[in-house]
């Protein structure tokens, strides 16, 4: 029976690292494979001895695909490539395998740099595991091999984050990675065509929100920004070097040149010109506004925005500075909140999420007194203020993908289990589908009916249409023929054709039956009577008398021969062809029953 | 436990047996438990929980009905196992609390028990606590052992195997247990434990059913990988019956798994030489299985110490016989294929091996693999067929790319399969530059570099096929010279060479930036090894590339660019870059390749290339290059100013990797290979200290160590630490008398350093005289500083106390943000 099997590695019943194995049709498939920021051991890898037990990776998996550049998505693949030994293809978006590497070795530096890690991959093994990536466009179906293809689709949440619909022969299933159903500042939004897939497997981050109006958000943000500026204070917004920081950029661009504001903007050096860079060369993944003004105006180029030099820390005044890395765990981004955290005029605002054990997570769990180096204690006492402006499909959003693909089934990943389950009722009542969320580990299999392709013969066809009837495809009807499977393939052809291809003699098969009559006349009177019976019985068949005494009706054939035994009776042989069966059965349950008395 | 985290732990176990009150990171009960583990193994596990009666409160908890939090639940199971681990402690729980948290009472029979991270703890709790044979009995008394069967076949992966490997564990638990001797074959002596187990064992074996065969074999395949005691022989003599019943069926039942075992009972020291017909049954299983199948086998068994010829010559046929079946399908004339004479030759064998492309391309990789790790191996087969192997790779690489010309139908066939398949291309280099490492016929080797030439030129050929393609020439160059201990290039590499060129000239202009980074690394190799050499000189200088290398420094890619300032380097220092002054450049309007390189480190946005021109002048000045000897001071001043100002960390400390050569070159010490090991002084400089400092004050490399020191990148100021600490150790190894103790230069200094410290870098040292420098190094605390470098920078945040502050924190705080993600 063929199947469609789903394990993930990783995102099952967590947000942690996506990792999904998917195997269809025979053909397996690593769905993303990131990194674990909570972790500072093996533990933030995907645990890949369970695929490396099935022999060696690169004959295992037919490939891996990533989503988009979030190390939760990405993270491992270093690793996974130039450590644990795969060496096969790596499929991305061109945009995701730009941004990549920066991300990567950003991750490296941090672990390399601050925490001193040794064995982790180097500089050299990114740039290797990056050319082994083949890059793909949006809607480009990109054979992997001879049945396996992939097509990427348009998922908005980071620059060159894709959906990614993977099909082997009739079987499909679609990936969404993380995804976002509402366009923002600089991205559009997300969209599937209708590819009715077997299975739909999507992220689940927001399972039970309805998130608030993003307009909402962003004059909340505004607004805070804006007054602790207006008290002279100094705004700290830490975050990851591309992605949400550039939609930020555009907003409080935007806002400070409508209200004339005069206090520096500062973005870590270095990052403005890359971002630039790469929102430039991939001016078509964004929005249609941006797309639109960029002849006139490059929103990416930002008057307001300047770049930062640690020294402009200790400038007096007010200003803000977006700062790396987003977690404040290390570089300047902590370097700045140390600076400033002692004053109560200023604020911090963490635009997304902070795992435990960096002091982003202290601070938004409300500590004000952070232990430092040396037991000396820092307390905070800016401002802290939390603003998600994390680009994921809310629960009205997962259901609308899940309506515009029309899959046969849904599974939920990268989410937490209670809102999961939620959700997981919702789509099944609402599209009457089955919906999976499985842990971490634990395999879904879903049988799948594969449709075989059938070749009919022009010959077969012509004979039909011969009939009188032309082809309907609101009404189906049967068509008999020959199915013959050969190299291969199936095709249907008429019986005289199959016959003749296979080189095979036409045999006839008849059905025969003995009926017992009590008649004590002579064998060619009892025939007689059959005759008259049935003659007066099929009014629309054809019944003959032969003259060797038999009767015939169609096809089928009756003679009358005495009993061995008992004179009194006569044995009655029918026999008829299988296409004749249902007349031959009629006729032999009508003889059973006897014949009309003779006049005498 | 130290007292703060003591007084937090009782408000944080209240928490955890709040269900009301969600963790908000599923990180934190991963670490808490690591760190109950760290402290467990160093004390005693009684006297923690008699210190902190939460703990045990926490557990008690678990046992009530409620709506608990699978995870919390878990981590008791598994924390509770933590503790039980030692003995005492052990007999402290098992009164009410151990039974009830692991016998049927428990989880086990509750609802909780459908989440797999519930089923996880309670393994891994049991395989904590299962480490004396008090925990035997309970095992055996609450009946977990046939919980643990069950689990084989659960529907998590994780489950599943940690209860194998858990049943792996508790079968060599209770045998350790008896202590006289071996048990026999008869099932009677055996601890009642390792009976039940055992039993199961040979129940699956017998079974019907693959999934637990399968279950079987991987829990005596960990057995025997794991444990070599007696009692293991006796296990194996006891089953090896049942295994190879297995063999009978058809198909193989878990062929994977079989495969697996017998490898591992294979290389168990006391099993292999047991007379339990092992070697029989190896024999046997390698012509049973498909050449899919058969193929790890045949290479476990080619990687075996010892074992019998004939079976070495078994496996290594299995391996073989895909190639033989390729070259047969393919030779021009009728004949042996010379791999493997007269076992392959009919078209149903060939059929039978390579019956449809998926299967044919996946055992021929696999196959290639095989090879490949075989090859480097000291007990590979001898003789090795090198000239067959050499001709299957060719000929592979021919069929894929078309250019075969195959006689057979089969061949047809063959081409059909294979022509465009990338995975064998791959595969099919890798092998053929791993067998570079033998040699071949002259016509041949011929052969191999004009398959590799096609590929190359190929405008089919992906960017990874090329990468592999551009390896394995290299690799065919290194083995081509036939005088021992030459390593010239011969004339017949040469020649190839002069055809090369210009395919390595135009796919370093591809549009495709892997291709052209892959040339680049070709072309640094190629010129480190053979630019001394003239013949290479000469073709190369003939050709364009080096004009094209230095176009390549202005690549749109930043990878490139670095690859190609590798190169620039490497063509600079074998005198074969583009000289300024070249007839072909008359106005001289070309840069030198040390400015060209300059301009990068100072001007380019990006760091890989900043950092490959610092690797390069790193390696110049080691290597006294032309253009450095020249006036090396203003060549290391020059470098280290624009260095030092770097955003990237890893241009900064290649900058000091590069003051520490220019240190060794003033002081007169030649480099050695760890120049902070303190060493007798062998050389002492012909002048005084502080005389031989005065270069390094005018290239100012001390206010660049200086500030590295309180750099906010951890590894620059290692290394600049490391580096003052040399100096100070060659200071104390000469007398250098001069010293200015209390000059107010020397304070002015120092003020400067704490203000560095504090943050604030602004202010520059000025000119540095040398016996400031040595007045200011003696009087700082560099060992202590030193200390605390190594220490992580988010070793507060990692703190056992940090973890648990943060996870009291967090409660009743989560809102918006709890299930948020980047």
């Amino acid at each position: 029976m063929p199947e469609i099997r789903v394990t993930p590695l990783g995102a099952g019943q967590d947000v942690g690292r996506s990792c999904i194995l998917v195997s269809i049709a025979g053909k397996n498939v690593m769905l993303d494979c990131g990194m674990h920021m909570g972790f500072n051991d093996d533990r933030r890898f995907p645990d890949f001895s369970y695929i490396t037990r099935n022999g060696r990776l690169t004959d295992f998996l037919d490939c891996v695909i990533i989503s988009h550049f979030h190390l939760d998505h990405c993270g491992a693949l270093p690793y996974f490539s130039e450590m644990v030994g795969y060496d096969g293809p790596i499929y991305m978006t061109h945009p995701t395998q730009a941004i990549c590497p920066i991300l990567l070795e950003d991750y490296r530096k941090i672990a390399v740099d601050k925490k001193g890690e040794a064995n982790f991959f180097t500089s050299q093994m990114i740039k290797d595991c990056m050319k082994k990536v083949v890059a793909v466009h949006l809607h480009q179906t990109v054979q992997v091999d001879d049945e396996l293809e992939i097509k990427a689709y348009y998922a908005g949440h980071v620059l060159g984050a894709a959906m990614f619909q993977i099909k082997v022969g009739s079987e499909s299933v679609v990936y969404t990675g993380d995804y976002n159903m509402t366009p923002d500042r600089h991205l559009g939004a997300a969209w599937i065509d209708k590819c009715r897939p077997n299975l739909l497997i999507t992220e689940s981050t927001y399972a039970t929100t309805i998130r608030d109006s993003k307009r909402c958000r962003e004059r909340d943000f505004l607004k805070k920004v804006h007054e602790a500026v207006e008290r002279g204070g100094k705004v700290l917004i830490p975050v990851f070097a591309l992605g949400r920081a550039q939609e930020l950029c555009i907003l409080l661009e935007t806002f400070w040149e409508r209200m004339n504001l005069k206090a520096p903007i500062y973005f870590s050096t270095g990052l403005t010109e890359k971002a630039n860079h790469y929102y430039k060369l991939f001016i078509t993944w964004t929005n249609q506004k941006i797309r639109k003004t960029f002849v006139q105006r490059n929103m990416f180029e930002f008057k307001h925005i300047k770049a930062f030099d640690r020294a402009f820390a200790d400038n007096p005044g007010p200003m803000v500075v977006f700062a790396t890395p987003g977690m404040l765990h290390a570089g300047q981004s902590l370097q700045i909140f140390r600076k400033w955290a002692g004053n109560e005029k200023n604020m911090v605002i963490m635009p997304g999420y902070c795992v435990q054990g960096t002091v982003g997570h202290k601070i938004l769990s409300g500590q004000r007194k952070l232990e430092m180096e040396g037991r000396q204690v820092l307390e905070v006492k800016m401002q802290v203020e939390y603003m998600s402006f994390s680009a994921h499909a809310d629960a009205k959003g997962i259901m609308q993908l899940v309506g515009q693909a029309e899959p046969e089934s849904v599974l939920l990943v990268h989410g937490e289990a209670k809102k999961m389950e939620f959700l997981k009722q919702k789509i099944e009542q609402e599209f009457r589908v089955n919906c999976y969320m499985p842990a971490n580990g634990e395999t879904v299999t879903l049988p799948t009916s594969p449709s075989i392709p059938v070749g009919i013969s022009l010959g077969l066809l012509k004979r039909e249409m011969a009939q009188g009837l032309l082809p309907d495809a609101k009404k189906p009807r049967l068509l008999h023929g020959t199915l013959i499977m050969k190299d291969s393939n199936f095709r249907l052809v008429s019986s005289e054709q199959a016959l003749k291809e296979l080189g095979l003699v036409e045999h006839q098969l008849r059905f025969t039956c003995r009926v017992h009559l009590h008649d004590p006349r002579k064998e060619q009177e009892t025939a007689m009577r059959v005759y008259s019976h049935l003659k007066s019985m099929l009014k629309d068949h054809c019944v003959q008398h032969l003259p060797d005494g038999s009767v015939t009706v169609e096809s089928i054939l009756i003679q009358a021969a005495a009993h061995s035994e008992d004179p009194g009776t006569k044995v009655l042989l029918v026999s008829w062809t299988y296409q004749d069966e249902e007349l031959g059965s009629y006729l032999t349950s009508l003889l059973k029953k006897g014949l009309p008395q003779a006049p005498s | 436990m130290d007292p703060e985290c003591s007084q937090l732990l009782p408000a944080l176990c209240a928490v955890l047996a709040d269900p009301r009150q969600p963790m908000a990171d599923d990180t934190c009960l991963e670490k808490l438990l690591d760190w109950f583990k760290t402290i467990t193994e160093a004390g005693s596990s009684l006297l923690l929980l008699q210190e902190n009666p939460c703990l045990v409160e926490l557990l008690c908890h678990m046992l009530k009905p409620q709506d608990l939090s699978s995870r919390v639940l878990s981590f008791s199971l598994r924390l509770t196992g933590v503790f039980a681990a030692q003995e005492d402690c052990f007999q402290y729980l098992q009164g009410e609390l151990l039974p009830r948290l692991f016998g049927e009472a428990g989880p086990l029979g509750g609802a909780a028990w459908t989440a797999p991270t519930v089923r996880s703890g309670w393994i891994q709790g049991l395989r904590s606590l299962a480490r004396h044979p008090s925990a035997l009995h309970f095992l055996a008394d609450c009946g977990a052992v046939d919980t643990i069967f069950s689990l084989q076949g659960d529907s998590s992966l994780f489950v599943a195997s940690a209860a194998g490997q858990l049943l792996v564990h508790i079968l060599g638990l209770s045998m350790q247990g008896p202590a006289d001797g071996p048990p026999s074959l008869q099932a009677g002596d055996w601890p009642a434990c390792a009976k039940k187990i055992v039993g199961h064992i040979e129940e699956s074996l017998r079974s019907t059913a693959t999934p637990q065969i399968t279950q079987a074999l991987n829990v005596l395949t960990t057995t025997f990988g794991h444990c070599h005691d007696p009692w293991t022989r006796v296990l194996w003599v006891r089953l090896s019956p049942l295994v190879a019943g297995l063999l009978e069926k058809d198909p193989v039942p878990a062929a994977h798994s079989l495969v697996d075992l017998l490898l591992s009972v294979a290389r168990s020291p006391g099993l292999s030489s047991s007379s339990c017909g092992l070697w029989e049954t190896l024999a046997q299983t390698l012509s049973r299985l498909s050449p899919t199948q058969a193929g790890p086998l045949a290479l476990g068994i080619l990687k075996l110490q010892d074992c019998p010829q004939a079976l070495r010559a078994q496996a290594f046929a299995v391996l073989l016989q895909p190639l033989a079946c390729v070259l047969k399908a393919t030779a021009q004339a009728p004949g042996a294929s010379g791999v493997l004479d007269g076992t392959v030759g009919d078209f149903a064998t060939v059929d039978t091996l390579l019956p449809s492309k998926a299967a044919c391309v996946g055992l021929l990789c696999r196959t290639l693999a095989h090879l490949e790790l075989l090859l480097p191996l000291p007990q590979r087969p001898c003789p090795w067929p090198q000239a067959p192997l050499l001709g299957a790779a060719v000929t592979l690489l021919q069929l894929c790319q078309g250019s075969a010309s195959p006689t057979s139908d089969t061949g047809h066939h063959l081409c059909a399969l294979l022509l465009g398949c990338v995975r064998v291309q791959r595969a099919a280099l890798d092998f053929l530059g791993t067998l570079s490492q033998g040699t071949g016929p002259p016509e041949l080797v011929t052969e191999v570099f004009a398959v590799l030439l096609e590929y190359l030129r190929s405008p089919d050929s992906s960017p990874t096929v090329l990468k592999k393609a551009f390896q394995a020439t290299f690799r065919w160059l290194l083995s081509s010279p036939k005088t021992p201990g030459c390593w010239d290039l011969d004339p017949q590499a040469l020649l190839f060479l002069r055809e090369l060129l210009p395919v390595l000239q135009k796919r370093l202009c591809s549009p495709c930036w892997e291709v052209r980074d892959s040339g680049l690394e070709f072309l640094t190799q190629m010129t480190g090894r053979w630019g001394g050499q003239a013949g290479f000189r000469h073709a190369l200088l003939a050709s364009e590339v080096p004009k094209l290398t230095e176009q390549l420094l202005r690549d749109p890619e930043s990878y490139v660019r670095a690859s190609a300032v590798a190169a620039t380097g490497q063509l600079s220092s074998q005198g074969l870059c583009i000289s300024p002054a070249s007839p072909e450049h008359p106005g001289g309007q070309q840069k030198s390749p040390l400015s060209e390189l300059l301009h990068i480190l100072s001007t380019d946005s990006e760091g890989f290339p900043r950092r490959a021109a610092m690797h390069v002048f790193t390696q110049w000045l080691r290597d006294s290059h032309a253009d450095v000897v020249g006036d090396t001071e203003e060549f290391v001043a020059g470098v280290l100013q624009v260095a030092s100002q770097d955003l990237d960390w890893e241009v900064r400390a290649q900058g000091l990797e590069l003051a520490l050569v220019f240190l060794e070159q003033t002081l007169g010490q030649p480099g050695s290979p760890c120049p902070y090991a303190v060493t007798p002084p062998v050389v002492a400089p012909a002048c005084p200290l502080a005389q031989a400092l005065q270069p390094l004050c005018r290239v100012r490399l001390f206010e660049f160590a200086f500030r590295a020191l309180f750099d906010c990148d951890r590894p620059v100021a290692q290394k600049s630490c490391d580096l003052l600490l040399f100096l100070r150790a060659k200071m104390a190894s000469s007398s250098s008398p001069q010293e200015a103790r209390s000059s107010p230069d020397v304070a002015s200094v120092e003020a400067a350093l704490q203000r560095w410290q504090a943050g604030d870098q602004a202010q520059p040292l000025g000119d540095l005289e040398p016996e400031v420098v040595l007045a200011v190094l003696k009087s700082m605390d560099l060992e202590g500083l030193r200390g605390a470098l190594a220490e992580s920078s988010d070793h507060v945040e990692k703190s056992p106390q940090s973890l648990l502050q943060d996870m009291l924190a967090t409660v009743g705080i989560l809102g918006e943000n709890e299930a948020d993600c980047y």
